[in-house]
């Protein structure tokens, strides 16, 4: 197995405490970042989709999502920038109200590999901060938005109507997910895609900035 | 809109409701608790009922889908026996009670011809040397009246009425019911053979233990419980507030408000009491169940930050809540901590002492919802965690409560699983303390690797599965699925790694920590070197872990056994730091450490 192909297997495998070291010694071979970077992607890519396929669950998909970050921190500096992110911009964030952030980084994290650039706005995240962030980045394509409580649905359609009701509101998609969100609610709010899990909603997104 | 009639033969009940309505909701409108974990989406599959329509055959339906199309009958299924744990700690302390019985002798109305019946009893009190009610001293005195003592109390006039009416003509002996300097009722003469009692409920998200005490004698007369009626509502908090947020805090409110007086009554006649002899009940329960019984809508609860609408300890007549008890009684409700850390924390801090002694002490409160403290007196920090439903296996494919027919512990005998079941029977399901062992017991026969995944014994729709007890023709056998591993995994991850973090904020490491308390049903069942294991509880803590039962229930008793206790709660809750898991930057790292199974000893 080739170093590459190994820092693969340990994303997959969700080895963190080897992959930083694999990944540097793949560099040390002369592999260029892109192309270990790549291998991960795909790496994260297979992991969604046993995902999807019910082969594994979310802690495997934590734990890799883990081991691919250790990586990325070997990696970045010896990318060039705007290596990634090619695919666009996506802004992301929990509602208002919500504090909860492992689906909503989950997610995140697979956008990424699937090379958007993602500015994460965290947390409890208010109407206002979503459009704030949208005027000082007009070139995003899609938002995203994420609610775990039942009880902070609302504030989802609220800032979901907050987009809608924009004047450039053509040129960028509207993304939702979380436990309890489904397509029926989705729709209700006037959003562009809802998405079960975090592979498929990488996938989606890469649908919707094509 | 056409009306139906819906008969539940098991519970011999009838009623008509509206045409589309479904059978869950025609369940609650009869009456009945069916349990919706759920609360009615389809999802859980938790409320299966038996639906009879003429001229058809039965049919097993999900009630909260089935809608009412014409006149059917609804046998519900065999409701399971809830276990549910009434049993404490040891009783700590003395018994110093708040309520008390006060002989008085009114002075007399010839010598004090010029007093009221109201300053007579004044005058007996102070002369009885009862301080004035919070100190307060008669603000306006008419001329002419004598000048009350430093005894004096505003009118009160419920207490006036019972004056008037015991007080009379005749030679001014009298029983005063008093709540430290408080007159709740009045008793002619000596009182004959009333009693004081006190009751105590820990309104838990799926059940409610009551006890009932004699607070003069100490005796613990009765204990009873129940399940919680708002379950067919939905199982967590989340969902409880969800459905009061929607509209529905009155019905929530009122249907455990119920419930608690009916217990109220059912501990009086198993204990051999009467109602009317019960001046004090104390209750405990998580910050949500807390709001809804006081009809406080949870809005601020699940929003962050998540803060309740007020936290101290309260004091309100119990009748103002529906409860049916003595004159003039008193319902306390200890404080809460924060939005997700209530006053059945505060509970079992009050019944373990934890902050009240030296030892580095932790207190784990696994639930619906896991409550975490760690600290001694002079620092506590408390958290929450969100881990309940898989342990109490609801999100368990064979997952059922600690009732008969659940496997409840699981060993390894020559290398061969061996389960134990509550009641001794066939094994229907597996309850927590069954699904830790089980997967520590896995972990050992090598059928778990570290990572959690599963080596099957069999198969079940294309997954592989592991059975504890083989499917025969009686039934499917009990089995665990790779996804109930996993569920397993998330819900340890987040109580251990809420134990790391406290440990971190409190600056100590868990190898100092003295002594882990387990409490609550799940708790005292769960075999400790099995947490351990699986790294439920981290291992460091091996050997340390000792179970106290109902430790939240023991509080709601010491606030009714010893008059310093509701001042200890408050000053406990008080001085309790609270920590945001959620918000922490930390915990998802911390998180995704204690997903793994640790490695074998």
């Amino acid at each position: 197995m080739s170093k590459v192909q190994e820092v693969a297997k340990a994303v997959e495998m969700g080895k963190s405490k080897i992959v930083g070291g694999l990944t540097q010694e793949a560099l040390d071979e002369g592999t260029s970042a892109t192309e270990v970077l790549n291998a991960m992607i795909d790496a994260m890519a297979v992991v969604g989709e046993k995902f999807k396929n019910n082969e594994i669950f979310v802690p495997e998909m934590l734990v890799a999502a883990r081991a691919m970050k250790k990586g990325v921190e070997v990696l970045k500096p010896h990318l060039a920038s705007g290596a990634a992110g090619q695919a666009g911009k996506v802004i992301i964030g929990t509602v208002a109200g919500d504090l909860h952030d492992i689906g909503k980084n989950l997610v995140a994290m697979m956008i990424e590999s699937a090379g958007f650039e993602v500015i994460d706005l965290g947390v409890d995240v208010p109407t206002e901060k979503f459009l704030e962030a949208l005027k000082s980045n007009p070139d995003t394509k899609i938002v995203a938005l994420s609610a775990l409580l039942t009880t902070t649905m609302p504030a989802m359609k609220a800032t979901v109507e907050a987009l809608n009701g924009l004047e450039n509101r053509g040129s960028i998609k509207v993304m939702v997910g979380g436990a309890p969100i489904t397509q029926a609610f989705a729709d209700e709010i006037g959003a562009d895609a809802y998405t079960a899990d975090a592979a498929s909603a990488a996938q989606k997104a890469k649908e919707l900035a094509a | 809109m056409a009306e139906y009639t819906v008969f539940f033969p098991r519970e011999k009940k009838q009623i008509s409701v509206e045409e589309g309505t479904n059978l869950l909701e025609a369940q609650i409108q009869a009456g009945l608790h069916p349990n919706a974990p759920c609360g009615g989406q389809g999802k859980c599959g938790k409320c299966l009922v038996r639906v009879l329509r003429p001229g058809q055959e039965a049919q097993v339906v999900k009630a909260c889908c089935e809608k009412v199309t014409g006149d059917v009958t609804v046998e519900t299924l065999e409701k399971e026996e809830l276990h549910v744990l009434t049993e404490g700690v040891a009783q700590l302390g003395g018994l110093s009670p708040e309520l008390r019985r006060l002989h008085l002798q009114l002075p007399s109305r010839r010598d004090h011809w010029e007093l009221s019946e109201w300053e007579r009893l004044c005058l007996a009190l102070e002369e009885a040397g009862v301080p004035a009610e919070d100190g307060t001293v008669a603000e306006e005195t008419v001329d002419g009246v004598a000048e009350p003592g430093s005894g004096a109390r505003k009118p009160d006039l419920r207490v006036a009425r019972l004056l008037a009416r015991a007080g009379g003509n005749r030679d001014g002996e009298l029983t005063v019911v008093m709540s430290g300097s408080r007159v709740l009722d009045l008793w002619e003469g000596a009182g004959g053979d009333r009693r004081l009692l006190a009751a105590a409920f820990d309104i838990g998200t799926t059940s409610i233990a009551g006890y009932l005490l004699d607070v003069e004698s100490g005796e613990q007369l009765a204990t009873d419980s129940a399940m919680n009626p708002q379950v067919s509502f939905g199982a967590d908090v989340i969902q409880r507030a969800d459905y009061a947020l929607a509209g529905g805090l009155e019905e929530l409110s009122r249907c455990v408000r119920r419930e608690i007086d009916a217990m109220l009554g059912r501990l009086c006649e198993k204990g051999g009491a009467r109602r009317e002899d019960v001046y004090q009940v104390s209750l405990v329960g998580n910050s949500c169940m807390h709001h809804l019984f006081l009809g406080l809508l949870p809005e601020s609860l699940v929003h962050a930050p998540y803060q309740p609408v007020f936290r101290e300890a309260i004091r309100i007549p119990a009748d103002s809540v529906g409860i049916h008890a003595g004159e003039g009684a008193e319902m306390l409700w200890l404080p809460l901590i924060a939005g997700f850390v209530g006053a059945d924390t505060v509970g079992g801090l009050l019944a373990t002492r934890l902050g009240e002694e030296e030892p580095l002490t932790l207190l784990i409160d696994i639930g619906t919802n896991g409550e975490l403290v760690l600290g001694n007196r002079d620092r506590r920090i408390a958290c929450s965690t969100a881990a309940g439903p898989a342990l109490e296996g609801a999100k368990i494919s064979c997952g059922m409560r600690g009732a008969d027919g659940a496997i409840e512990h699981v060993q390894v005998e020559n290398g061969q699983l061996r389960c134990q079941v509550i009641g001794g029977g066939r094994a229907v399901g597996i309850c927590g303390s069954g699904l830790i062992d089980a997967i520590a017991s896995l972990l050992e026969v090598g059928a778990l690797d570290e990572s959690g995944r599963l080596e099957g014994n069999g198969q079940q729709d294309g997954q592989p599965v592991y059975y504890l007890t083989q499917p025969d023709a009686e039934g499917p056998g009990v089995s665990l699925s790779q996804r109930d591993i996993r569920e397993v995994q998330l819900a340890k991850g987040a109580i251990a790694a809420g134990i790391h973090l406290l440990a971190e904020r409190l600056e100590v490491r868990l190898e100092d920590v003295e002594r882990v308390y387990l409490a609550g049903a799940f708790g005292t069942y769960l075999n400790p070197e099995s947490a351990c294991r699986i790294g439920l509880i981290p291992g460091e803590l091996r050997g340390r872990l000792q179970a106290v039962g109902n430790a939240a229930g023991e509080g709601a008793k010491q606030v009714v056994r010893q008059r310093e206790a509701m001042e200890r709660a408050q000053k406990l809750a008080a001085e309790t730091e609270f920590l945001e898991l959620a918000s922490l930057p930390q915990f998802q790292d911390a998180f995704v450490d204690e997903l793994e199974f640790p490695e074998g000893l």
